[in-house]
């Protein structure tokens, strides 16, 4: 790890320079106060400080619809270049979407690695961005507020600069290669980072009791607080596709043409009501309450057990886009008999 | 005779890779080598891959399962019914269900190609098994993943004590591998009893009732058995509690679980139950893992 500092006004030729390691892809303010992950050339576009885009960044690895494989005249195509995003720099990440970017790929890269993932992972330069939260904001209670890895680089804006964390060797190339738009960074700058931490880490006003958690989730499987949510819960899946950690899809094969053949994957949620659909019309999870329990019970508990930690990393993506208002800090509140 | 088996890696631990390809969604072509209809809704399909080298090397667990696809059709995941003892050829027995399926039955004939991934899931602990008495209790189609065990048992009798099978079925006509099970019983190599609900007037020279009763019908020293069951979910819902009932410890009762699956690898999310992925960590479950699921395994 190098820590260094850039000047605020060279902001803009750091990110031309970035163009020169991949697509660039930054927050945008499509409305006021809407946010958008998009690719841009005007780099006067790029808002890293705000705080969630609608989507993740979970788009720029698996598209939300692709080819996996297809078959054109007779021909077998396994190579799913409908996937292939090419390199992208991703500048704008929050300590919140590089911990998500770890689940990620914890999920994709374990066990049978997933090509198509990987392909537009190796490839992804992550360049973070020291954010402040708002009320939405639950990160520090998961444990997800501060980053140390899985990053390219990090900047933080301090008084009139950034202070700059390097932290791999893709991260030194960009450095190496604009060298004039950095400085060593000063015991000062690093005061003053330290103090902006400190500030940081008293900015949040909104937190969830994580205490054993998927012990309560066990005791309270059979809770009647599930039946409640289900009722006010449409089951939409705004708040899955919102999800930065939120992953599942479906798999359909097409027909688009006579004599050629796609099998397609699209995102997928399991709150929507076919998830659990088997042949013959059994549904595994057929009431409203089974799917939103689940969701829950498979960040907080199934992922917990399995990884070690939950796959949420307290964005509060879900709490501003549900259109019912229902809030996991509050769910779980609720769940332990507190609200 | 003895067969080495793929190793039963943890979960979520080192990468692996297929046997069918790198690519763990792409399918590997295998060719329809013979279609037997087993009843008028089970058809047993013969399969070889088109690859020499994988068709002799394609080593699975009893109780692993296959994704079988026809690309523009679909794809769905398939147990397998045959052995790794036997190896070159591998089987399915698949009934009419829905869009695949149908495919199966009404446009794919011998000669035709598919495509396979796999080997998927945990498979049975065979190991376990070994010097020990094996009972296993089937329902309808649950026969289907079971029969690859039973011959895997019978290929290597020596390593096993007693095997024995219960099996139950609706009507006689239903009865899947009827005439092999009654040669594997006349031979001595199983102890086999069948059961149907309902003969419907037909030669029957099993039981007629539900399935469960069978296992009155027969004693076992419970210290020395492992139990395998497999069938659909009112059979489960019955049977499992009756073994426990005859003295059975739950972690000496195994059965395979079904659900709704898209990826067959752990991805996709739709196969879980509770917090597994009943692709990559079953579909076999011991009963007290599957008991302690949060989402009961009846529903
Ligand atoms: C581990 C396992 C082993 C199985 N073994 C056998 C077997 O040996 N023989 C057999 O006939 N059937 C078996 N099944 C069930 C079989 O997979 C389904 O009947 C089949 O996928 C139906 O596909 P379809 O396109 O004909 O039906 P459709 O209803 O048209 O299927 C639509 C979609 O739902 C999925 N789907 C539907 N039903 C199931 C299901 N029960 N399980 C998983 N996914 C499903 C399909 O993959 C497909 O994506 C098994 C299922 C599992 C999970
Ligand atoms: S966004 Fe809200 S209403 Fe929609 S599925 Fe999620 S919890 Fe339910
Ligand atoms: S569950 Fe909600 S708060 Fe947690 S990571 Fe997903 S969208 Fe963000
Ligand atoms: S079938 Fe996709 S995770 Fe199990």
């Amino acid at each position: 790890m190098q820590t260094l500092r850039m000047n605020a006004g060279l902001l803009s030729s750091f990110l031309e320079a970035l163009k020169a390691f991949g697509t660039l892809v930054a927050p945008v303010e499509r409305s006021p106060g809407v946010f958008a992950l998009e690719a841009i050339d005007d780099v006067s576009q790029a808002r890293p400080e705000a705080l969630r885009t609608i989507l993740p960044f979970k788009k720029l690895l698996l598209k939300p619809r692709f080819v996996m494989l297809e078959r054109r005249q007779g021909q077998y195509g396994a190579d799913g270049a409908d996937n292939d995003l090419g390199p992208v720099v991703y500048f704008g990440a929050h300590s919140c979407d590089i911990h998500a970017l770890r689940i990620l790929d914890l999920l994709y890269l374990s066990d049978y690695v997933d090509p198509y993932y990987k392909r537009n992972r190796d490839r992804l330069t992550v360049v973070g961005y020291g954010c402040m939260p708002d009320g939405k904001c639950f990160c520090q209670s998961m444990d997800t507020s501060t980053i140390d890895k899985d990053f390219d680089m990090f900047l933080t804006p301090l008084d009139g600069r950034y202070l700059v964390t390097v932290n791999s060797a893709r991260g030194d190339d960009i450095v190496r290669a604009n060298q004039h738009l950095f400085q060593p960074a000063t015991r000062r700058d690093v005061q003053e980072y330290l103090e902006r931490l400190k500030e940081r880490e008293k900015a949040f006003t909104l937190s969830l009791d994580v205490t054993d958690l998927p012990y309560v989730l066990e005791l309270k499987k059979d809770d009647p607080v599930w039946e409640e949510l289900g009722k006010k819960c449409l089951c939409c899946g705004s708040c899955s596709m919102v999800c930065p950690t939120c992953a599942c899809f479906n798999v359909r094969d097409e027909c688009p043409e006579e004599d050629s053949a796609q099998r397609v994957r699209t995102w997928d949620a399991c709150l929507y009501r076919e998830y659990a659909l088997v042949a013959g019309g059994h549904n595994f999870r057929a009431s409203r309450a089974d799917r939103v329990k689940n969701r829950y019970y498979h960040k907080q508990e199934a992922f917990v057990r399995e990884f070690g930690m939950p796959s949420c990393v307290g964005c509060g993506r879900c709490i501003e886009n549900c259109p019912t208002g229902i809030n996991v800090v509050e769910v779980f509140q609720y769940v332990r008999g507190e609200a | 005779m003895s067969v080495s088996l793929p190793e039963q890696l943890p979960a979520r631990s080192a990468p692996r890779k297929l046997a069918t390809g790198v690519n763990p969604y792409a399918p590997a072509q295998a060719r329809i080598m013979r279609v037997q209809d087993l009843t008028s809704e089970i058809r047993l399909f013969d399969l070889r891959f088109t690859d020499a080298a994988l068709a002799e090397s394609f080593n699975f667990r009893p109780g692993q399962f296959v994704e079988l696809s026809v690309l523009g059709v679909g794809e769905g995941p398939f147990s397998l019914p045959s052995s790794p003892t036997r190896r070159g050829m591998f089987q399915l027995g698949i009934r009419r269900a829905g869009t695949l399926t149908n495919y199966l039955f009404d446009h794919v004939i011998e000669g035709d190609f598919v495509g396979i991934r796999g080997p998927l899931g945990n498979g049975f602990p065979v190991e376990l098994f070994e010097g020990q008495d094996v009972l296993l209790v089937a329902g309808g189609l649950g026969m289907v993943p079971l029969r690859g065990l039973l011959h895997y048992l019978i290929d290597q009798r020596d390593r096993f004590g007693r095997v024995m099978l219960l099996y139950g079925t609706r009507t006689p006509d239903q009865v899947l591998f009827r005439e092999e099970l009654e040669s594997l019983a006349r031979r001595g190599d199983a102890e086999i009893l069948l059961s149907v609900d309902n003969a419907q007037g037909k030669p029957w020279g099993g039981r007629v009732g539900v399935v469960t009763e069978l296992l009155d019908q027969v004693s076992f020293d419970v210290t020395n058995t492992y139990a395998i069951a497999c069938g659909p979910p009112v059979f489960y819902k019955f049977m499992l509690e009756k073994l426990v009932a005859r003295g059975f410890g739950r972690h000496r009762i195994f059965l395979s679980l079904e659900r709704r699956m898209e990826c067959g690898i752990g991805k996709c999310g739709h196969c879980a139950v509770g917090y597994t992925f009943t692709c990559l960590h079953g579909p076999v479950f011991s009963y007290w893992d599957a008991i302690n699921l949060p989402e009961l395994i009846y529903t």
